[in-house]
């Protein structure tokens, strides 16, 4: 690498810098800015309501996330409804016999609205609300299709185990059986029927688990994830109609807590990154409203042997390259970053592999948001190499604005 | 040419009010086919949309084949392939205080978005906290509704009122818009169990399909799916008979419409012999006054029939609400928006004006061609002449009944056959009125002679004389007042019917909760069942079931107390045919065993919860609830066919001689109170059914006052014509000594004449008419026996009518006579 190549670089970067400048002081001045991050998700819609209307359970009455949890697995995969949110992420980069490459996510979330159900014995009494992502993307067709849909626990419609992982809405559902993982989504002309091996240990993010949010006592969560999860099985897009059998390699991250927000946070950016070197990278930035980043802010290194190291906000440096405005939303998002993390001695460029990878969920959350397959490459310990995963962006879409 | 028009045209402005009444006579008919045909129109187009609307996306519908089904189904159908997406409902009635039923559908908002995401109930993106907080009540908040804007509008209720009803109090937490109109309110599905007390059930789930063939090949036992389009068939398909009779009544009001129009310028023409004899023997070509005349007819038709397209438009706004309460009481709620108002009515007013004029004005002209010219300034035709031809026409009027008759006797081929041999009776009447009033001519001359001594006479001789004229004016006439005693007749017959039905199978000392109300608990019959000294109650059960790709109503019953209690109306046998029913045979209607031709002994297969059963048919008997048949069954095969436990309504039969009567009887009052259930007499409930009779045969009536309204203008012009045009003859009789008031006496006693005369044929023809209405056209359309009770009131309103009218009509001539100095009639205009 010569210099100019590095003195590019840091123009490139200092333009980026003065640019997010001009764009966070464009919505303090226009745009209502919405503040949400991953939690906030599940949180909006409900979060809000019960705020209003003050009919069911106070937030105090919710566990909040303020001592090291004891994990027993299953059944801790299972839910744990004293906690008020919940969610089971899933997202994959995966690719066919054709080394044609697809992406996918499901989530599943769970959000209380009440401690106890009004009537027991009636099934659609409402206590938990489950709300449902399910996206696939097409890399080499360049195609991305997201849906979105919501229930309540209802006779059997949808729900989730205590003791084990099985957790559905209507007939997209997670279970786990024998070790593994199945997956299955339905809809239209996509479906998702896939089986996920761990091939590393759980991983427990901040301090056994508790994964910090803010600074406050309460504003934090449970948060653990299978990061390497071997991925077999088929898939059918709206554009092949026909059934793909793929395989590749999953994230899981599994997190439950009742009050994790504060209200100057903005927005967050997720990455659940897989290195060719058998490293994985999990890492957040939590945004605040005046521009600075959330000192709680944090990541994750996993070793190929699963060992992890913990990583601060100060570990790591983010900087965006190149940026994209959503032709339906106007939101404009980050695209392309630079991620080092000089402790581990991580350096990579990372780039969507689908352009478009918006999602809108009118049907449950309502929210707007960029989450999809992301690729690229750059050093770690100084070997060359390349990297996968997905990359979430959230808070730059003002669509909900009036809610808050 | 222009001299001759204009001639036409300042004959025109001389007789204003003739003119008027000429324009008045073509706007009635024609507003009667545009009313009745606008709001048919309306009414049938706002159906199909109201069905749209609540459809949403749906595709197909699962269901039981009757009775709730259990909601653990849902897991099932969640995981089924060939769902897109399904949507659970609760579609049940309350009543509110009105007394009226609303129908409140229990939905689950999440799983109902995908559905009909145009109810819009549920929050999105972008919306207020309030919508939200709403939302969060809806799940939340027991008997929390959202409403539809209509009723609210009419409640004067908002968000945050209480609406009391049978089931207790409902919170309105904010309103929807419902495009069909139809009252309605929503709750959540969970709440709704649990205010109608159907924990665990459901009515039905709407469903969006991808593939049909694998759905059903799965689902095919127990369930009944349907899919949307053949759900809107079966409900038009339920009214098809109605609307049948609708067009039947539009052409019925064409009918009356063009021969008023006829009636019109037949006068036209024979008013205007002389003026066109003078023009033909000055010179004017047979073209040129025919040319004319046709001018002045379209002229006419298209005035008279845009002033009618108007008034029809008015009509159809007030029948289309009837057109909406009748369909309501019947089929379904039905609402129909009011006919939208649009130039083209008054084209299409016109058009039809000038197309009855032309089609009216087509034999008089033809008289008009072949005039001769020195026969035109004689005057009238010669009345010898005349006399030959109006047997000739009565000739030919024969023939036509005949063909009517034949026509009616082949109604099996198609109902309407039916019509058409009515309508063609109709004119074959008409046609044959000269030849009647002749041969009546003598009995009329004695009593005008009665009534009125010499002026009476010369009446009478004054109508036969102008045969030509009068016989046009007495057949209109006849023929709307037939249609008036026709209609009242039936609609008489058919009410003794129903009243000797309800006598036969209502028998019940008391009757808990209705059909349309909400449903009795089981518990309560039982209960009512134990009280001691009852006689016997019947835990009444009606539903709607697929029989055959048509919608028939299944009845589940206490055969045993009914044995004991009701004298049914059985085509064949007597009360032993329930033993057969108590032993798992089914009854049937008169209308089930017409339209399917299922004879007794015969038997019928029914698609139960564990498949297709078959059952024998033990008897058949008159009913008047449904036209799509009904099938009657006891409770014990009923709950082995369907395993629905719903009940409608209990019937409570108490022993006559029973001592404790009264007690009883205030004992199931209270029990019925405690639980809040509508307690009904027999004589209230009977009395409801009449309401309903009443209620549904408005549009019926107001086609009647319509015939009477187009009759009085049609007799009204007649004798108008007649009369100015003999305003000569008065001065006449004036110079020859009669006085002002006989001449009076004597156009009085001419238009009660003709009056009387008409009302007499009218009778025969009307009674004619009514028991075709009756055998052929409710026997063939409905396919239940009416039996025909003969009955004085629409003779007697009728013949008031008459009476009124033919005075009424006179009552100008009278006038002008009186007005009007001798020597100016007698002179040559």
């Amino acid at each position: 690498m010569d210099n100019t190549h590095i003195k590019n670089k840091k123009l490139l970067m200092t333009r980026t810098g003065a640019e997010r400048e001009k764009q966070q002081s464009a919505e303090k001045a226009g745009k209502p800015i919405t503040k949400r991050v991953r939690i906030t998700i599940t949180l909006t819609l409900f979060w809000f309501m019960l705020c209003g209307t003050g009919s069911v359970t106070p937030a105090e009455e919710w566990k909040q996330a303020v001592t090291p949890w004891q994990w027993v697995f299953p059944r801790d995969h299972g839910q744990h409804p004293e906690y008020r949110t919940e969610w089971w992420y899933f997202t994959g980069n995966l690719s066919d016999s054709q080394k044609r490459r697809y992406g996918y996510q499901l989530t599943f979330f769970r959000q209380a609205i009440a401690s106890s159900p009004l009537r027991p014995h009636n099934p659609w009494s409402v206590r938990d609300v489950y709300l449902a992502h399910f996206a696939l993307t097409d890399v080499s067709g360049k195609h991305f299709r997201h849906y979105d849909r919501s229930s309540r626990t209802g006779p059997g419609l949808a729900g989730a185990d205590k003791d084990s992982m099985n957790v559905w809405t209507l007939n997209w559902s997670a279970r786990m059986k024998k070790n593994g993982i199945h997956l299955e989504a339905r809809q239209g002309d996509a479906t998702l029927k896939l089986e996920l091996r761990p091939r590393k240990p759980i991983v427990f993010h901040g301090e056994k688990g508790r994964s910090r949010k803010g600074p406050q006592e309460g504003q934090s969560s449970y948060y653990y994830s299978l990061t390497d999860l071997e991925t077999t099985g088929t898939i059918k897009t709206p554009w092949s109609r026909e059934e793909i059998r793929v395989e590749g390699t999953s994230w899981f991250d599994h997190e439950f807590g009742s009050n994790q927000l504060t209200r100057d946070q903005v927005g967050w950016d997720w990455f659940g990154l897989h290195l060719s070197d058998g490293r994985d990278l999990m890492v957040y930035f939590l945004r605040k409203s005046d521009g600075s980043i959330e000192a709680a802010s944090s990541g994750t290194i996993i070793e190929k042997d699963g060992t992890t190291q913990h990583l601060n906000a100060a570990d790591i440096r983010m900087d965006v390259l190149d940026r994209w405005t959503s032709p339906r939303s106007g939101a404009k998002y980050p695209s392309t970053w630079q991620l080092r993390i000089p402790a581990a001695r991580i350096d990579i460029t990372l780039a969507p592999l689908v352009t478009d990878q918006e999602l809108t969920t009118t049907a449950s959350t309502g929210i707007t948001y960029w989450e999809g397959a992301v690729a690229g490459h750059g050093t770690s310990e100084e070997r060359d190499v390349a990297v996968e995963g997905y990359m979430e962006l959230t808070g730059y879409a003002g669509s909900l604005g009036g809610v808050f | 040419m222009r001299v001759v028009t204009k001639s036409f045209l300042r004959y025109l402005l001389k007789r204003r009010s003739l003119s008027v009444l000429q324009l008045l006579g073509i706007a009635c008919g024609v507003a009667a086919v545009v009313g009745m045909t606008l709001s048919a129109g309306s009414a049938l187009s706002s159906f199909a949309q109201a069905v749209e609307f609540l459809r949403g996306k749906s595709t197909h519908v699962i269901e039981r084949p009757a009775g709730p089904m259990e909601e653990k189904i849902l897991k099932n159908l969640m995981n089924d392939p060939a769902i897109e997406a399904f949507s659970p409902v609760l579609d049940r009635q309350v009543r509110i205080e009105s007394g009226d039923t609303v129908r409140l559908l229990g939905i689950d908002p999440f799983l109902d978005r995908v559905v009909r995401p145009e109810l819009g109930y549920t929050p999105s993106a972008g919306d207020s906290s309030g919508r939200l907080g709403q939302f969060v009540d809806f799940l939340r908040k027991e008997r929390s509704v959202l409403i539809e804007n209509g009723l609210a509008a009419q409640l004067g209720v908002q968000p945050g009122s209480i609406i009391p009803t049978s089931k207790g109090d409902l919170y309105v937490l904010g309103l929807f818009p419902n495009p069909s109109g139809e009252p309605l309110l929503l709750m959540d599905i969970g709440h709704a169990q649990e205010l109608l007390g159907l924990s665990g059930q459901v009515d039905r789930v709407d469903l969006i399909l991808r593939d049909e063939t694998g759905f059903r090949t799965r689902w095919s036992e127990g369930y009944r799916i349907q899919s949307h389009r053949q759900r809107k068939e079966t409900l038009v398909a339920m009214l098809s008979a109605f609307r049948l009779n609708l067009e039947a009544l539009s052409l019925l009001a064409l009918f009356v419409g063009v021969f008023l129009i006829y009636n019109t310028s037949m006068f036209a023409v024979v008013s205007r012999r002389r003026d066109a004899g003078i023009l033909r023997s000055l010179g004017t070509y047979r073209k040129e006054i025919v040319l004319a005349f046709l001018m002045e007819i379209m002229l006419f038709g298209i005035v008279g029939g845009a002033l009618g397209g108007v008034l029809g438009y008015l009509l159809s706004r007030f029948l289309t609400g009837l057109l909406g309460n009748t369909i309501t009481n019947l089929y379904f709620f039905l609402r129909p928006a009011a006919p939208a108002w649009s130039n083209w009515i008054v084209l299409a007013g016109s058009f039809l004006g000038c197309g009855a004029s032309l089609l009216g004005g087509f034999l008089p002209l033809q008289e008009l061609v072949r005039l001769d010219p020195v026969e035109a300034l004689s005057g009238r035709a010669a009345s010898r002449k005349a006399e030959k031809k109006t047997w000739h026409v009565a000739l030919v009027g024969f023939c036509i009944i005949a063909l009517g008759i034949a026509l009616l006797l082949m109604s099996f081929v198609h109902v309407y056959v039916g019509f058409a041999g009515i309508f063609i009776f109709l004119l074959g009447i008409a046609l044959v009125t000269g030849a009647l009033l002749i041969l009546i001519g003598p009995a009329l001359k004695w009593v005008l002679y009665h009534l009125g001594g010499l002026p009476g006479k010369i009446a009478a001789g004054n109508i036969r004389r102008n045969l030509g004229r009068t016989s046009v004016a007495v057949s209109a006439f006849m023929v709307a007042l037939a249609l008036s005693i026709g209609l009242g007749a039936m609609i008489g017959s058919f009410r003794q019917s129903l009243l000797w039905w309800m006598n036969t199978q209502l028998r019940g000392d008391l009757y808990i909760s209705t059909i349309t109300d909400t449903q009795v608990p089981e518990d309560f019959y039982r209960e009512v069942l134990a009280i001691p000294g009852l006689g016997g109650v019947d835990p009444f059960r009606n539903v709607q079931v697929t029989y055959k790709d048509t919608q028939i109503s299944v009845t589940s019953v206490d055969a045993s107390v009914l044995q004991r209690y009701t004298r049914f109306g059985w085509l064949r046998g007597g009360n032993e045919n329930w033993d057969g029913v108590k032993s798992g045979a089914v009854i049937i209607s008169e209308s089930f065993f017409r339209r399917f031709k299922v004879k007794e002994g015969s038997t019928v297969t029914l698609e139960g919860i564990n498949g297709p059963e078959t059952l024998k048919v033990q008897a058949v008997f008159y009913d008047y609830t449904t036209e799509h048949g009904l099938v009657m069954m006891d409770r014990a095969t009923y709950l082995r066919l369907y395993n629905d436990r719903t009940i409608n309504s209990l019937g409570i039969f108490i022993d006559p001689g029973n001592p404790r009567r009264q007690e009883l009887l205030e004992e199931v009052r209270r029990r019925a109170r405690l639980r809040g259930l509508p307690i009904l007499t027999r004589n209230q409930l009977q009395g409801n059914i009449l309401t309903l009779f009443d209620s549904t045969f408005a549009v019926t009536r107001s086609m009647r006052v319509m015939a009477i309204v187009v009759a009085f203008f049609g007799i009204s012009g007649a004798l108008l014509t007649l009369f100015i045009e003999r305003r000569r003859d008065f001065g006449i009789y004036r110079a020859l000594g009669f006085s002002t008031s006989q001449i009076a006496v004597m156009t009085l006693l001419e238009g009660l004449g003709m009056g009387i005369v008409s009302f007499l044929l009218s009778t025969v023809t009307g009674t004619a008419l009514a028991i075709m209405l009756i055998k052929v056209i409710n026997l063939r359309s409905f396919n239940w026996t009416i039996f025909y009770y003969p009955a004085w009131q629409p003779y007697v309103l009728t013949g008031a009518v008459a009476l009124c009218a033919s005075i009424g009509a006179a009552l100008y001539p009278i006038w002008k006579v009186r007005r009007t100095y001798p020597q100016m009639q007698i002179r040559e205009e």
